[in-house]
């Protein structure tokens, strides 16, 4: 089967200004032959994405994250390297592309102002050539599916963040695209908001079988819709395979919270140390290999009657926060 | 060009449309704006005309032409300012992954903002001309002026569009409109007719595009037969082909500018 993006060694430079620092010498200098250096974005890029998977594509700031989206949605042109997205070259076929993927940006907004959603959606519809009949049903189902309702004859300027999130991300699918491109789609929403844009892109993407590629620093947003994370760093591939093994092989320790009848429990095993300790509530690190987690219950259990307990991975945000240290310092050496 | 893809333009000429019409107090206000003017230089000119200056041979006519020249200046919006704030929030990021040309959409788009003030403006130009002269120029130079009038505020529109587009380069176009504005001002005859102006700034003058949008069609209004419309409608072609030149060209040094610097 084709898949729906594929990258092979795609890099991406920007020329960037570099200011001399100084008098009146170095400011003319910066004016008559500015210190220009080309700042690699993309750096040799290798990943493909069959059709139907949904996948993160994270990054910390400045990684590259968002040039590549733009490359891969023709916006761009790549300095080396291949691409296709959906079959297609997409710095060659723009137009033909667009056609066959939808775009969200969360910063950034297709929504004309001052107009009611349905005026865009109008709009969307001739630009993309889509039948008026085809079109009408295709609004009528988002509007159902995205409850739209009255939101679509409400001006824009009017609308809430998160509903104006959920028309854009409605109006990206009004093409019906194979393929969808998502820029922090949840940025600035609240729990709530967060929450219906999420479950809307993956019960969508799975209804229409959609591919999602979507970027966020939101773990949230990787965990509830994605089942495989792309990690790059300084525009280079640094991770990519499924976030169970992201957390498998960064997840160093396990937490374990008891709560005993024992005011205190005292479990003294190897790898394991006590986090906080509070009357009647012990929480433990547990260095993964060190003990096995049974023997620290059975530890437990042997001092005092448990209560409850709590077993936990670190925190997603903590696997990524590890894995770009890691990066870093791989970097700096 | 393709029945399609002219519809697929129309339609942002018809949602700029749709826009304008929610944006009411800009056109009430160029309305105000537009009468006061008119109302301010009928003064003028009578009392030019009244102390016997040599500035004009019939103080009316100068309120009528004032009319026409304003009329084609207010009813081209300023999508400069648009381009540019699309530009800098990064909005552009979706017009450009569009299946449809930017440039275009973003000509379409004025156009239909424009469409939307025409009448408006137009019905105060010349209601106001008339009510502060209480004459008006034979009808037929009037009906003849009118299309002229819309091919010069489109043409006014791409030159709006190309100053838009510079915003890919510089924060802030403004500098570049106001310079524009000034030219238009001593160039294109926007208060006086150029043939009041010296001669040399005439001649000059015959080298930009400002007079083929505000002086040569203006001129129609007045019936004097000082601007041939064959040659009238031959320039606006003309320079309607060098703007559109210039405006597909600083697109594409845009779009290149944003490969190589970033977005």
């Amino acid at each position: 089967m084709q898949p729906a993006v594929d990258l092979y060694e795609l890099s991406k430079s920007f020329r960037v200004r570099r200011p001399r620092s100084g008098g009146i010498g170095a400011r003319l200098s910066n004016f008559i032959a500015p210190d220009v250096q080309a700042v690699p974005a993309v750096d040799r890029l290798s990943f493909s994405i069959a059709p139907g998977e949904r996948v993160a594509f994270i990054g910390p700031n400045g990684a590259g994250k968002s040039t590549t989206l733009k490359l891969l949605a023709g916006i761009l042109q790549p300095d080396a390297g291949e691409v296709r997205v959906m079959g297609l070259v997409p710095s060659r076929q723009r137009t033909e592309l667009a056609f066959a993927i939808g775009t969200v940006f969360g910063q950034r907004s297709q929504l004309w102002y001052q107009l009611p959603p349905r005026d865009t959606f109008e709009l969307l519809g001739r630009v993309y050539e889509i039948d008026a009949r085809a079109h009408a049903r295709r609004i009528e189902a988002l509007t159902a599916v995205f409850g739209l309702g009255e939101l679509m004859s409400t001006p824009v300027r009017h609308l809430s963040l998160g509903e104006r999130m959920r028309c854009e991300i409605a109006a990206s699918l009004l093409h019906s695209p194979r393929m969808l491109f998502l820029d922090e789609p949840t940025i600035g929403l609240d729990v709530s908001a967060k929450a219906a844009i999420r479950e809307l892109l993956l019960t969508e993407s799975i209804r229409q079988g959609i591919t999602l590629l979507l970027t966020s620093h939101d773990t949230g947003d990787m965990e509830s819709v994605c089942d495989r994370v792309i990690v790059i760093h300084r525009g280079r591939l640094l991770w990519d395979d499924s976030i169970a093994a992201l957390r498998k092989s960064f997840l160093s320790a396990k937490r374990v919270t008891f709560w005993s009848e024992a005011e205190h429990l005292d479990v003294t095993l190897p790898g394991v140390k006590v986090v906080s300790s509070a009357a009647h509530r012990t929480e433990l690190e547990i260095e993964s290999g060190a003990t096995p987690l049974g023997q620290v219950v059975d530890a437990a259990l042997r001092q005092s009657s448990i209560t409850d307990m709590v077993i936990e991975d670190a925190p997603l945000d903590e696997v990524i926060r590890a894995l770009y240290a890691k990066a870093e310092r791989r970097c700096a050496t | 060009m393709t029945l399609t893809y002219l519809k697929k333009h129309t339609a942002y000429a018809r949602i700029a449309m749709a826009q304008g019409r929610r944006e009411r107090a800009e056109l009430y206000g160029r309305v105000v704006f537009f009468a006061v003017i008119l109302g301010v230089f009928s003064s003028l000119w009578r009392a030019v005309g009244e102390a016997g200056l040599p500035a004009s041979g019939d103080p009316r006519a100068l309120v009528w032409y004032l009319a026409a020249t304003e009329w084609i200046m207010l009813s081209a919006p300023q999508i400069h300012l648009e381009i540019q704030e699309a530009i800098r929030r990064g909005d552009v990021v979706y017009r450009l992954g569009h299946p449809a040309s930017y440039v275009m959409a973003e000509f379409a788009a004025g156009l239909g903002a424009t469409a939307l003030r025409m009448p408006f403006l137009g019905l105060t130009a010349f209601g106001c001309a008339f009510a502060f002269t209480r004459w008006t120029p034979p009808l037929s130079a009037i009906a003849l002026f009118i299309p002229f009038a819309v091919m010069a505020a489109a043409l006014l529109v791409a030159l709006y569009l190309w100053i838009g587009l510079l915003a890919f380069w510089l924060q802030d176009v403004s500098p570049v409109f106001w310079v524009t504005q000034k030219l238009m001002f001593v160039f294109g005859g926007l208060m006086l007719p150029l043939a009041m102006y010296p001669s040399a700034m005439q001649k000059a003058a015959a080298f930009t595009p400002f007079p083929v949008m505000l002086f040569a069609p203006a001129s129609i209004v007045l019936g004097t037969g000082l601007v041939r419309p064959v040659i009238l409608a031959r320039d606006l072609a003309l320079w309607g082909g060098v703007m559109a030149l210039v405006v597909q060209w600083t697109y594409r040094r845009a779009a290149a500018g944003l490969t190589v610097n970033g977005g």
